[in-house]
Protein backbone atom coordinates (compact mmCIF):
# COMPACT_ATOMS: atom_id res chain seq x y z
CA UNK A 1 0.00 0.00 0.00
CA UNK A 2 1.21 3.47 -0.73
CA UNK A 3 0.61 6.13 1.85
CA UNK A 4 1.70 9.11 -0.19
CA UNK A 5 1.35 9.62 -3.88
CA UNK A 6 2.52 12.68 -5.81
CA UNK A 7 1.88 12.98 -9.52
CA UNK A 8 3.21 15.51 -11.98
CA UNK A 9 3.85 18.28 -9.47
CA UNK A 10 4.81 21.67 -10.90
CA UNK A 11 5.76 24.70 -8.83
CA UNK A 12 7.40 27.96 -9.80
CA UNK A 13 8.42 30.96 -7.72
CA UNK A 14 8.35 33.98 -10.00
CA UNK A 15 10.06 32.82 -13.15
CA UNK A 16 12.04 30.16 -11.35
CA UNK A 17 10.69 26.68 -12.00
CA UNK A 18 11.50 24.65 -8.91
CA UNK A 19 9.44 21.50 -9.47
CA UNK A 20 9.01 20.34 -13.05
CA UNK A 21 6.71 17.35 -12.95
CA UNK A 22 7.68 15.52 -9.81
CA UNK A 23 6.35 12.00 -9.28
CA UNK A 24 6.85 10.30 -5.96
CA UNK A 25 5.36 7.27 -4.24
CA UNK A 26 6.01 6.47 -0.62
CA UNK A 27 5.07 2.93 0.43
CA UNK A 28 3.59 2.24 3.85
CA UNK A 29 5.99 1.48 6.70
CA UNK A 30 9.03 2.62 4.80
CA UNK A 31 11.70 4.99 5.99
CA UNK A 32 11.99 7.12 2.93
CA UNK A 33 15.08 9.21 2.33
CA UNK A 34 14.40 12.25 0.16
CA UNK A 35 17.74 13.39 -1.16
CA UNK A 36 18.67 16.50 -3.08
CA UNK A 37 21.10 19.36 -3.24
CA UNK A 38 20.51 22.70 -1.48
CA UNK A 39 17.72 24.48 -3.26
CA UNK A 40 16.58 21.37 -5.11
CA UNK A 41 13.02 21.79 -3.84
CA UNK A 42 12.79 19.32 -0.97
CA UNK A 43 11.18 21.79 1.42
CA UNK A 44 8.86 23.02 -1.33
CA UNK A 45 7.70 19.45 -2.00
CA UNK A 46 7.06 18.76 1.68
CA UNK A 47 5.13 21.98 2.18
CA UNK A 48 2.97 21.08 -0.79
CA UNK A 49 2.16 17.73 0.82
CA UNK A 50 0.96 19.65 3.89
CA UNK A 51 -1.18 22.06 1.88
CA UNK A 52 1.05 25.01 2.75
CA UNK A 53 2.05 25.72 -0.84
CA UNK A 54 -0.20 25.83 -3.85
CA UNK A 55 1.25 24.00 -6.84
CA UNK A 56 0.50 25.16 -10.39
CA UNK A 57 -0.18 21.65 -11.53
CA UNK A 58 -0.25 18.12 -10.22
CA UNK A 59 -1.89 16.24 -7.38
CA UNK A 60 -0.85 15.03 -3.96
CA UNK A 61 -2.72 12.21 -2.25
CA UNK A 62 -2.22 11.26 1.37
CA UNK A 63 -3.73 7.90 2.31
CA UNK A 64 -5.88 8.13 -0.81
CA UNK A 65 -7.25 11.61 -0.05
CA UNK A 66 -6.40 14.63 -2.18
CA UNK A 67 -4.53 17.50 -0.55
CA UNK A 68 -6.15 20.92 -1.04
CA UNK A 69 -4.20 24.14 -0.47
CA UNK A 70 -5.30 26.01 2.64
CA UNK A 71 -7.38 23.08 3.88
CA UNK A 72 -6.16 20.94 6.71
CA UNK A 73 -8.15 17.68 6.62
CA UNK A 74 -5.39 15.55 5.17
CA UNK A 75 -2.98 16.80 7.83
CA UNK A 76 -4.74 14.92 10.63
CA UNK A 77 -2.64 11.82 10.05
CA UNK A 78 0.61 13.60 9.35
CA UNK A 79 3.27 14.60 11.83
CA UNK A 80 5.44 17.41 10.53
CA UNK A 81 8.82 18.65 11.63
CA UNK A 82 9.78 21.77 9.59
CA UNK A 83 13.41 22.59 8.81
CA UNK A 84 13.30 25.47 11.30
CA UNK A 85 10.46 24.68 13.70
CA UNK A 86 8.80 27.69 15.35
CA UNK A 87 7.06 27.16 18.67
CA UNK A 88 5.25 29.48 21.07
CA UNK A 89 8.30 30.61 22.99
CA UNK A 90 6.32 31.71 26.04
CA UNK A 91 5.36 28.10 26.80
CA UNK A 92 7.34 25.28 28.31
CA UNK A 93 7.89 22.09 26.31
CA UNK A 94 5.20 20.35 28.31
CA UNK A 95 2.69 23.16 27.87
CA UNK A 96 3.38 23.22 24.15
CA UNK A 97 2.71 19.51 23.76
CA UNK A 98 -0.49 19.91 25.79
CA UNK A 99 -1.58 22.72 23.46
CA UNK A 100 -0.78 20.57 20.41
CA UNK A 101 -2.80 17.70 21.83
CA UNK A 102 -5.75 19.93 22.66
CA UNK A 103 -6.03 21.50 19.22
CA UNK A 104 -5.82 18.02 17.71
CA UNK A 105 -8.75 16.94 19.89
CA UNK A 106 -6.88 14.46 22.11
CA UNK A 107 -8.25 13.96 25.60
CA UNK A 108 -6.45 15.05 28.76
CA UNK A 109 -5.27 11.68 30.02
CA UNK A 110 -4.04 10.71 26.58
CA UNK A 111 -2.11 13.95 26.24
CA UNK A 112 -0.49 13.53 29.63
CA UNK A 113 0.79 9.99 29.12
CA UNK A 114 1.81 10.55 25.51
CA UNK A 115 3.72 13.77 26.17
CA UNK A 116 5.57 12.31 29.14
CA UNK A 117 6.50 9.32 27.01
CA UNK A 118 7.71 11.51 24.15
CA UNK A 119 9.57 14.02 26.30
CA UNK A 120 11.60 11.26 27.84
CA UNK A 121 12.11 9.71 24.39
CA UNK A 122 13.70 12.94 23.15
CA UNK A 123 15.46 13.66 26.43
CA UNK A 124 13.56 16.78 27.50
CA UNK A 125 11.71 15.26 30.47
CA UNK A 126 13.55 17.40 33.02
CA UNK A 127 13.39 20.66 31.11
CA UNK A 128 11.28 23.17 33.02
CA UNK A 129 12.27 26.36 31.20
CA UNK A 130 10.28 28.16 28.56
CA UNK A 131 11.04 27.37 24.91
CA UNK A 132 12.44 30.91 24.53
CA UNK A 133 15.74 29.70 25.98
CA UNK A 134 16.05 26.46 24.02
CA UNK A 135 19.06 25.69 21.82
CA UNK A 136 18.55 24.61 18.21
CA UNK A 137 19.12 20.99 19.12
CA UNK A 138 16.57 21.16 21.92
CA UNK A 139 14.04 22.72 19.57
CA UNK A 140 14.69 19.93 17.08
CA UNK A 141 14.00 17.38 19.81
CA UNK A 142 10.81 19.12 20.83
CA UNK A 143 9.95 19.21 17.13
CA UNK A 144 10.20 15.43 16.91
CA UNK A 145 8.09 15.05 20.05
CA UNK A 146 5.30 17.30 18.77
CA UNK A 147 5.35 15.58 15.39
CA UNK A 148 4.85 12.15 16.96
CA UNK A 149 2.23 13.27 19.47
CA UNK A 150 -0.85 12.05 17.63
CA UNK A 151 0.59 8.69 16.50
CA UNK A 152 0.72 9.90 12.89
CA UNK A 153 0.56 7.48 9.97
CA UNK A 154 3.07 9.60 8.12
CA UNK A 155 5.92 11.54 9.64
CA UNK A 156 7.46 14.24 7.47
CA UNK A 157 10.81 15.57 8.69
CA UNK A 158 12.67 18.32 6.88
CA UNK A 159 16.37 17.76 7.53
CA UNK A 160 15.81 16.54 11.07
CA UNK A 161 19.45 15.94 11.87
CA UNK A 162 21.21 18.95 10.39
CA UNK A 163 21.19 21.00 13.62
CA UNK A 164 22.40 18.18 15.85
CA UNK A 165 25.72 17.01 17.21
CA UNK A 166 26.86 13.46 16.29
CA UNK A 167 25.39 11.92 19.45
CA UNK A 168 22.11 13.77 19.05
CA UNK A 169 22.01 12.77 15.41
CA UNK A 170 22.36 9.12 16.22
CA UNK A 171 19.63 9.40 18.86
CA UNK A 172 17.21 11.03 16.45
CA UNK A 173 17.95 8.46 13.75
CA UNK A 174 17.37 5.68 16.26
CA UNK A 175 14.04 7.24 17.18
CA UNK A 176 13.02 7.44 13.52
CA UNK A 177 13.99 3.81 13.05
CA UNK A 178 12.16 2.69 16.17
CA UNK A 179 8.79 4.13 15.10
CA UNK A 180 8.79 2.36 11.75
CA UNK A 181 6.29 -0.24 12.94
CA UNK A 182 3.44 2.23 13.21
CA UNK A 183 4.64 5.21 11.19
CA UNK A 184 5.92 5.78 7.71
CA UNK A 185 8.76 8.27 7.69
CA UNK A 186 9.62 10.66 4.88
CA UNK A 187 12.69 12.69 5.61
CA UNK A 188 14.77 15.00 3.53
CA UNK A 189 18.47 15.30 3.95
CA UNK A 190 21.73 15.80 2.24
CA UNK A 191 23.63 13.74 4.78
CA UNK A 192 23.96 10.49 2.88
CA UNK A 193 25.39 8.49 5.75
CA UNK A 194 22.13 9.09 7.64
CA UNK A 195 20.22 7.64 4.73
CA UNK A 196 22.42 4.57 4.54
CA UNK A 197 22.01 4.07 8.25
CA UNK A 198 18.24 3.85 8.45
CA UNK A 199 16.42 4.19 5.11
CA UNK A 200 14.58 1.41 3.35
CA UNK A 201 13.72 3.53 0.31
CA UNK A 202 15.26 6.55 -1.33
CA UNK A 203 14.46 9.10 -4.00
CA UNK A 204 16.86 11.57 -5.55
CA UNK A 205 15.46 14.97 -6.42
CA UNK A 206 17.39 16.70 -9.15
CA UNK A 207 16.46 19.51 -11.49
CA UNK A 208 12.82 19.51 -10.42
CA UNK A 209 12.21 15.83 -10.97
CA UNK A 210 12.82 12.53 -9.21
CA UNK A 211 15.72 11.08 -11.12
CA UNK A 212 15.84 7.79 -9.26
CA UNK A 213 13.65 6.11 -6.69
CA UNK A 214 13.20 2.72 -5.12
CA UNK A 215 14.34 0.34 -2.40
CA UNK A 216 17.82 1.24 -1.27
CA UNK A 217 19.04 -2.33 -1.65
CA UNK A 218 17.59 -2.68 -5.17
CA UNK A 219 19.10 0.58 -6.33
CA UNK A 220 22.47 -0.41 -5.03
CA UNK A 221 22.45 -3.81 -6.66
CA UNK A 222 21.22 -2.49 -9.98
CA UNK A 223 24.04 -0.01 -9.98
CA UNK A 224 26.58 -2.56 -8.94
CA UNK A 225 29.09 -2.74 -11.72
CA UNK A 226 31.68 -5.37 -10.73
CA UNK A 227 34.36 -2.92 -9.79
CA UNK A 228 37.61 -4.04 -8.16
CA UNK A 229 40.33 -2.34 -6.25
CA UNK A 230 43.97 -3.39 -5.98
CA UNK A 231 46.49 -2.13 -3.53
CA UNK A 232 50.13 -2.72 -4.29
CA UNK A 233 53.21 -1.98 -2.31
CA UNK A 234 55.57 -1.07 -5.09
CA UNK A 235 55.20 1.97 -7.36
CA UNK A 236 57.08 0.24 -10.23
CA UNK A 237 54.62 -2.66 -10.20
CA UNK A 238 51.76 -0.20 -10.45
CA UNK A 239 53.30 1.38 -13.53
CA UNK A 240 53.75 -2.07 -15.11
CA UNK A 241 50.12 -2.99 -14.50
CA UNK A 242 48.93 0.37 -15.83
CA UNK A 243 50.93 -0.25 -19.01
CA UNK A 244 49.74 -3.83 -19.55
CA UNK A 245 46.10 -3.15 -18.71
CA UNK A 246 45.28 0.22 -20.25
CA UNK A 247 41.78 0.56 -18.66
CA UNK A 248 43.07 0.33 -15.08
CA UNK A 249 42.87 3.67 -13.27
CA UNK A 250 44.82 5.01 -10.37
CA UNK A 251 42.71 6.75 -7.74
CA UNK A 252 43.61 9.56 -5.36
CA UNK A 253 44.85 7.20 -2.66
CA UNK A 254 47.21 5.51 -5.12
CA UNK A 255 45.19 2.32 -5.39
CA UNK A 256 44.29 0.79 -8.76
CA UNK A 257 40.68 0.29 -9.83
CA UNK A 258 39.08 -1.43 -12.80
CA UNK A 259 35.78 -2.89 -13.97
CA UNK A 260 35.26 -6.58 -14.74
CA UNK A 261 33.84 -5.59 -18.11
CA UNK A 262 37.15 -3.98 -19.06
CA UNK A 263 39.61 -6.46 -17.69
CA UNK A 264 38.77 -9.82 -16.21
CA UNK A 265 39.83 -10.12 -12.57
CA UNK A 266 41.36 -13.49 -13.31
CA UNK A 267 43.52 -12.12 -16.10
CA UNK A 268 44.83 -9.45 -13.79
CA UNK A 269 45.46 -11.90 -10.97
CA UNK A 270 47.16 -14.34 -13.39
CA UNK A 271 49.50 -11.56 -14.45
CA UNK A 272 50.20 -10.69 -10.82
CA UNK A 273 51.08 -14.28 -9.89
CA UNK A 274 53.20 -14.73 -13.01
CA UNK A 275 55.19 -11.56 -12.28
CA UNK A 276 55.27 -12.26 -8.52
CA UNK A 277 53.94 -8.79 -7.77
CA UNK A 278 53.66 -8.00 -4.03
CA UNK A 279 49.91 -7.62 -3.45
CA UNK A 280 48.48 -5.90 -0.38
CA UNK A 281 44.76 -6.11 -1.02
CA UNK A 282 42.13 -7.09 -3.58
CA UNK A 283 38.60 -5.84 -2.95
CA UNK A 284 35.27 -5.82 -4.70
CA UNK A 285 33.79 -2.32 -4.44
CA UNK A 286 30.27 -1.73 -3.09
CA UNK A 287 28.57 1.17 -4.76
CA UNK A 288 28.07 3.91 -2.16
CA UNK A 289 25.05 6.15 -2.02
CA UNK A 290 27.42 8.99 -2.68
CA UNK A 291 28.58 7.54 -5.97
CA UNK A 292 24.94 6.94 -6.92
CA UNK A 293 24.08 10.52 -5.99
CA UNK A 294 27.00 11.91 -7.95
CA UNK A 295 26.04 9.84 -10.95
CA UNK A 296 22.44 11.08 -10.75
CA UNK A 297 23.42 14.70 -10.31
CA UNK A 298 26.01 14.72 -13.04
CA UNK A 299 23.86 13.05 -15.66
CA UNK B 1 -15.29 23.97 19.62
CA UNK B 2 -12.84 22.24 21.95
CA UNK B 3 -9.95 23.04 19.65
CA UNK B 4 -11.04 26.66 19.47
CA UNK B 5 -11.14 26.93 23.25
CA UNK B 6 -7.65 25.46 23.39
CA UNK B 7 -6.48 28.15 20.99
CA UNK B 8 -8.20 30.90 22.98
CA UNK B 9 -6.49 29.55 26.10
CA UNK B 10 -3.18 29.88 24.30
CA UNK B 11 -4.00 33.49 23.31
CA UNK B 12 -4.84 34.27 26.91
CA UNK B 13 -1.58 32.74 28.14
CA UNK B 14 0.30 34.83 25.58
CA UNK B 15 -1.45 38.05 26.62
CA UNK B 16 -0.62 37.37 30.27
CA UNK B 17 2.97 36.22 29.84
CA UNK B 18 3.95 38.90 27.34
CA UNK B 19 2.69 41.55 29.78
CA UNK B 20 0.19 42.93 27.24
CA UNK B 21 -2.76 42.20 29.49
CA UNK B 22 -1.36 44.11 32.42
CA UNK B 23 -0.42 47.09 30.23
CA UNK B 24 -3.92 47.23 28.77
CA UNK B 25 -5.39 46.88 32.24
CA UNK B 26 -3.35 49.80 33.54
CA UNK B 27 -4.27 51.99 30.56
CA UNK B 28 -8.02 51.38 30.85
CA UNK B 29 -8.04 51.79 34.63
CA UNK B 30 -6.04 55.03 34.39
CA UNK B 31 -8.39 56.39 31.74
CA UNK B 32 -11.36 55.47 33.92
CA UNK B 33 -9.91 57.40 36.85
CA UNK B 34 -8.68 60.30 34.76
CA UNK B 35 -12.12 61.32 33.45
CA UNK B 36 -13.69 62.27 36.81
CA UNK B 37 -10.32 63.49 38.11
CA UNK B 38 -9.93 66.06 35.36
CA UNK B 39 -13.50 67.23 35.85
CA UNK B 40 -12.97 67.45 39.59
CA UNK B 41 -9.76 69.44 39.19
CA UNK B 42 -11.13 71.90 36.65
CA UNK B 43 -12.52 74.48 39.14
CA UNK B 44 -9.27 74.41 41.03
CA UNK B 45 -7.24 74.89 37.84
CA UNK B 46 -9.52 77.72 36.76
CA UNK B 47 -9.03 79.37 40.16
CA UNK B 48 -5.26 79.33 39.77
CA UNK B 49 -5.53 80.72 36.28
CA UNK B 50 -8.05 83.31 37.38
CA UNK B 51 -5.46 84.96 39.61
CA UNK B 52 -3.06 85.49 36.74
CA UNK B 53 -5.87 86.50 34.44
CA UNK B 54 -7.20 88.98 36.99
CA UNK B 55 -3.86 90.77 36.91
CA UNK B 56 -4.33 91.34 33.21
CA UNK B 57 -7.85 92.58 33.82
CA UNK B 58 -9.92 89.56 32.85
CA UNK B 59 -12.51 88.53 35.40
CA UNK B 60 -13.37 84.84 35.56
CA UNK B 61 -16.41 83.71 37.50
CA UNK B 62 -16.46 80.56 39.62
CA UNK B 63 -16.89 77.33 37.71
CA UNK B 64 -19.06 74.48 38.85
CA UNK B 65 -18.72 70.99 37.41
CA UNK B 66 -21.02 67.99 37.36
CA UNK B 67 -21.19 64.46 35.98
CA UNK B 68 -21.67 65.78 32.45
CA UNK B 69 -18.16 67.27 32.48
CA UNK B 70 -16.76 63.94 33.51
CA UNK B 71 -18.68 62.17 30.72
CA UNK B 72 -17.36 64.74 28.29
CA UNK B 73 -13.87 63.73 29.38
CA UNK B 74 -14.86 60.08 28.91
CA UNK B 75 -15.72 60.59 25.24
CA UNK B 76 -12.65 62.75 24.75
CA UNK B 77 -10.30 60.16 26.23
CA UNK B 78 -11.89 57.01 24.80
CA UNK B 79 -9.91 57.39 21.53
CA UNK B 80 -6.68 57.24 23.54
CA UNK B 81 -7.67 53.87 24.95
CA UNK B 82 -8.71 52.60 21.54
CA UNK B 83 -5.50 53.73 19.85
CA UNK B 84 -3.37 52.17 22.59
CA UNK B 85 -5.40 48.97 22.26
CA UNK B 86 -4.92 48.84 18.47
CA UNK B 87 -1.18 49.48 18.67
CA UNK B 88 -0.65 46.88 21.39
CA UNK B 89 -2.76 44.24 19.63
CA UNK B 90 -1.58 44.97 16.09
CA UNK B 91 0.90 42.10 16.36
CA UNK B 92 -1.63 39.44 17.32
CA UNK B 93 -1.51 37.88 13.84
CA UNK B 94 1.62 39.34 12.28
CA UNK B 95 3.84 38.05 15.08
CA UNK B 96 2.73 34.53 14.18
CA UNK B 97 3.14 35.15 10.46
CA UNK B 98 6.66 36.44 10.93
CA UNK B 99 7.80 33.67 13.26
CA UNK B 100 5.92 30.89 11.48
CA UNK B 101 4.30 29.54 14.64
CA UNK B 102 1.00 28.93 12.87
CA UNK B 103 2.61 26.39 10.52
CA UNK B 104 2.62 23.70 13.17
CA UNK B 105 -0.94 24.59 14.14
CA UNK B 106 -2.45 24.15 10.68
CA UNK B 107 -0.29 21.14 9.86
CA UNK B 108 -1.87 19.52 12.94
CA UNK B 109 -5.18 19.77 11.14
CA UNK B 110 -6.65 22.80 12.92
CA UNK B 111 -9.05 24.63 10.65
CA UNK B 112 -7.81 28.08 9.62
CA UNK B 113 -11.26 29.57 10.15
CA UNK B 114 -11.18 28.40 13.76
CA UNK B 115 -7.84 30.13 14.29
CA UNK B 116 -9.35 33.32 12.93
CA UNK B 117 -12.47 33.07 15.07
CA UNK B 118 -10.41 32.31 18.18
CA UNK B 119 -8.20 35.35 17.66
CA UNK B 120 -11.10 37.63 16.77
CA UNK B 121 -13.01 36.46 19.85
CA UNK B 122 -10.00 37.17 22.05
CA UNK B 123 -9.67 40.68 20.62
CA UNK B 124 -13.36 41.46 21.00
CA UNK B 125 -13.30 40.17 24.58
CA UNK B 126 -10.20 42.20 25.46
CA UNK B 127 -11.60 45.39 23.96
CA UNK B 128 -14.95 44.92 25.67
CA UNK B 129 -13.53 44.14 29.09
CA UNK B 130 -11.08 47.04 28.89
CA UNK B 131 -13.65 49.53 27.68
CA UNK B 132 -16.34 48.57 30.17
CA UNK B 133 -13.82 48.53 32.97
CA UNK B 134 -12.96 52.10 32.11
CA UNK B 135 -16.67 52.97 31.96
CA UNK B 136 -17.48 51.33 35.29
CA UNK B 137 -14.72 53.23 37.07
CA UNK B 138 -15.85 56.57 35.65
CA UNK B 139 -19.47 55.74 36.44
CA UNK B 140 -18.58 54.87 40.01
CA UNK B 141 -16.64 58.07 40.68
CA UNK B 142 -19.28 60.19 38.95
CA UNK B 143 -21.97 58.72 41.18
CA UNK B 144 -19.80 59.34 44.22
CA UNK B 145 -18.90 62.95 43.42
CA UNK B 146 -22.01 64.07 41.58
CA UNK B 147 -25.09 62.48 40.09
CA UNK B 148 -25.17 60.31 36.96
CA UNK B 149 -28.90 60.78 36.53
CA UNK B 150 -28.51 64.14 34.84
CA UNK B 151 -26.88 62.43 31.84
CA UNK B 152 -29.33 61.67 29.01
CA UNK B 153 -29.15 58.36 27.11
CA UNK B 154 -26.03 57.40 29.02
CA UNK B 155 -26.13 53.67 28.29
CA UNK B 156 -26.92 54.18 24.61
CA UNK B 157 -24.14 56.69 24.13
CA UNK B 158 -21.45 54.48 25.68
CA UNK B 159 -22.70 51.41 23.79
CA UNK B 160 -22.33 53.45 20.60
CA UNK B 161 -18.73 54.24 21.40
CA UNK B 162 -18.05 50.60 22.23
CA UNK B 163 -19.56 49.62 18.88
CA UNK B 164 -17.29 52.07 17.08
CA UNK B 165 -14.35 50.40 18.86
CA UNK B 166 -15.66 47.03 17.72
CA UNK B 167 -15.55 48.24 14.13
CA UNK B 168 -11.91 49.21 14.60
CA UNK B 169 -11.21 45.78 16.12
CA UNK B 170 -12.78 44.10 13.09
CA UNK B 171 -10.55 46.25 10.89
CA UNK B 172 -7.53 45.11 12.90
CA UNK B 173 -8.49 41.50 12.18
CA UNK B 174 -9.10 42.21 8.49
CA UNK B 175 -5.80 44.01 7.94
CA UNK B 176 -3.97 41.40 10.02
CA UNK B 177 -4.91 38.74 7.50
CA UNK B 178 -3.48 40.89 4.70
CA UNK B 179 -0.45 42.72 6.10
CA UNK B 180 2.98 41.22 6.61
CA UNK B 181 3.91 43.36 9.60
CA UNK B 182 2.11 45.22 12.35
CA UNK B 183 2.93 48.59 10.78
CA UNK B 184 0.80 47.46 7.86
CA UNK B 185 -2.05 46.70 10.24
CA UNK B 186 -1.79 50.06 12.00
CA UNK B 187 -1.56 51.90 8.68
CA UNK B 188 -4.55 50.03 7.29
CA UNK B 189 -6.76 50.72 10.31
CA UNK B 190 -5.59 54.33 10.51
CA UNK B 191 -6.27 54.92 6.86
CA UNK B 192 -9.74 53.38 7.11
CA UNK B 193 -10.57 55.60 10.08
CA UNK B 194 -9.36 58.61 8.12
CA UNK B 195 -11.57 57.71 5.17
CA UNK B 196 -14.57 57.35 7.50
CA UNK B 197 -13.89 60.82 8.94
CA UNK B 198 -13.57 62.33 5.47
CA UNK B 199 -16.89 60.83 4.48
CA UNK B 200 -18.53 62.20 7.61
CA UNK B 201 -17.69 65.75 6.46
CA UNK B 202 -20.39 65.46 3.80
CA UNK B 203 -23.53 66.63 5.61
CA UNK B 204 -25.67 64.24 3.57
CA UNK B 205 -23.59 61.21 4.47
CA UNK B 206 -22.67 62.08 8.02
CA UNK B 207 -25.78 60.50 9.65
CA UNK B 208 -24.72 57.20 8.07
CA UNK B 209 -21.04 57.18 8.97
CA UNK B 210 -19.75 55.16 11.94
CA UNK B 211 -17.79 58.16 13.22
CA UNK B 212 -21.09 59.67 14.38
CA UNK B 213 -21.09 57.01 17.11
CA UNK B 214 -18.17 58.74 18.77
CA UNK B 215 -20.24 61.89 19.31
CA UNK B 216 -21.55 60.65 22.66
CA UNK B 217 -21.21 64.03 24.32
CA UNK B 218 -24.10 65.48 22.33
CA UNK B 219 -26.24 62.53 23.43
CA UNK B 220 -25.60 62.78 27.15
CA UNK B 221 -26.22 66.51 27.06
CA UNK B 222 -29.52 65.85 25.35
CA UNK B 223 -28.53 67.84 22.25
CA UNK B 224 -29.20 64.85 20.00
CA UNK B 225 -31.78 62.12 19.96
CA UNK B 226 -31.16 58.36 19.82
CA UNK B 227 -33.14 58.29 16.58
CA UNK B 228 -30.47 60.34 14.83
CA UNK B 229 -27.91 57.57 15.47
CA UNK B 230 -29.93 54.69 14.06
CA UNK B 231 -28.52 54.80 10.55
CA UNK B 232 -25.00 55.08 11.81
CA UNK B 233 -25.48 52.04 14.05
CA UNK B 234 -26.81 50.11 11.07
CA UNK B 235 -23.87 50.93 8.79
CA UNK B 236 -21.41 50.17 11.56
CA UNK B 237 -23.01 46.77 12.10
CA UNK B 238 -22.91 46.07 8.38
CA UNK B 239 -19.25 47.07 8.16
CA UNK B 240 -18.31 44.87 11.12
CA UNK B 241 -20.04 41.88 9.54
CA UNK B 242 -18.36 42.69 6.22
CA UNK B 243 -14.88 42.82 7.79
CA UNK B 244 -15.33 39.57 9.68
CA UNK B 245 -16.70 37.84 6.58
CA UNK B 246 -14.08 39.17 4.21
CA UNK B 247 -11.14 38.06 6.33
CA UNK B 248 -12.09 34.36 6.22
CA UNK B 249 -11.35 33.69 2.52
CA UNK B 250 -8.30 35.97 2.68
CA UNK B 251 -6.88 34.08 5.63
CA UNK B 252 -7.64 30.70 4.03
CA UNK B 253 -5.60 31.68 0.97
CA UNK B 254 -2.74 33.20 2.93
CA UNK B 255 0.68 31.59 2.61
CA UNK B 256 1.84 30.81 6.13
N1 LIG C 1 8.67 31.51 -0.95
C1 LIG C 1 9.59 31.46 -1.93
N2 LIG C 1 9.73 32.48 -2.79
C2 LIG C 1 10.64 32.44 -3.78
N3 LIG C 1 11.47 31.42 -4.00
C3 LIG C 1 11.41 30.36 -3.19
C4 LIG C 1 10.46 30.33 -2.10
N4 LIG C 1 10.61 29.15 -1.46
C5 LIG C 1 11.59 28.50 -2.11
N5 LIG C 1 12.08 29.21 -3.14
C6 LIG C 1 13.13 28.78 -4.08
O1 LIG C 1 12.85 27.47 -4.47
C7 LIG C 1 14.02 26.69 -4.53
C8 LIG C 1 13.84 25.42 -3.74
O2 LIG C 1 13.78 25.72 -2.38
P1 LIG C 1 13.61 24.62 -1.26
O3 LIG C 1 13.60 25.33 0.04
O4 LIG C 1 12.46 23.76 -1.58
O5 LIG C 1 14.97 23.79 -1.40
P2 LIG C 1 15.53 22.63 -0.49
O6 LIG C 1 15.72 21.45 -1.37
O7 LIG C 1 14.67 22.44 0.70
O8 LIG C 1 16.95 23.21 -0.06
P3 LIG C 1 17.77 23.05 1.30
O9 LIG C 1 18.52 21.78 1.21
O10 LIG C 1 18.69 24.23 1.28
O11 LIG C 1 16.81 23.11 2.42
C9 LIG C 1 15.15 27.56 -4.02
O12 LIG C 1 15.92 27.96 -5.11
C10 LIG C 1 14.47 28.76 -3.42
O13 LIG C 1 15.19 29.91 -3.70
MG1 LIG D 1 14.93 22.77 2.75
Amino acid sequence: MELLNITNLHKRFGNKEVLKGLNLTVPQNSIFGFIGKNGAGKTTTMKTILGLIKPEEGAVKVDGKKVIYGKTKTNRHIGYLPDVPAFYSFMTAKEYLAFCGEIAGMDKAQIKTRSEELLSLVGLENERHRIKGFSRGMKQRLGIAQALLGHPKLLICDEPTSALDPVGRKEILDILKSIQIETTVLFSTHILSDVERICTDVAFLDNGRISMQGKLADLKSSYRREEYLLELDNEEDKQTLLRVFPEIKKNKEGALTFYESEHSLFDVLKFITAKKVALLKVQRMEPSLESLFMEVVEK
Amino acid sequence: MKTMLAFIKKEWMEQVRSGQLIILGIIFVLLGIMNPAIAKLTPWLVEIMAETLAQSGVIVGTVTVNALDSWQQFFKNAPLGLIAFIIIQSRIFTKEHQSGTLVLVVTRGMDRTKILVAKATSLVALWSVGYWLSFTITYGYNGYFWDNDIAHNLLFSVVCWWLFGLLMVSLVVLFSTMAKSNTGVIAGVGFSALVLYMISFYPKLSPYTPTLLTAGNALVRGLKKIREYQNSVATTFALIVLCFTLCIPIFNKKQL
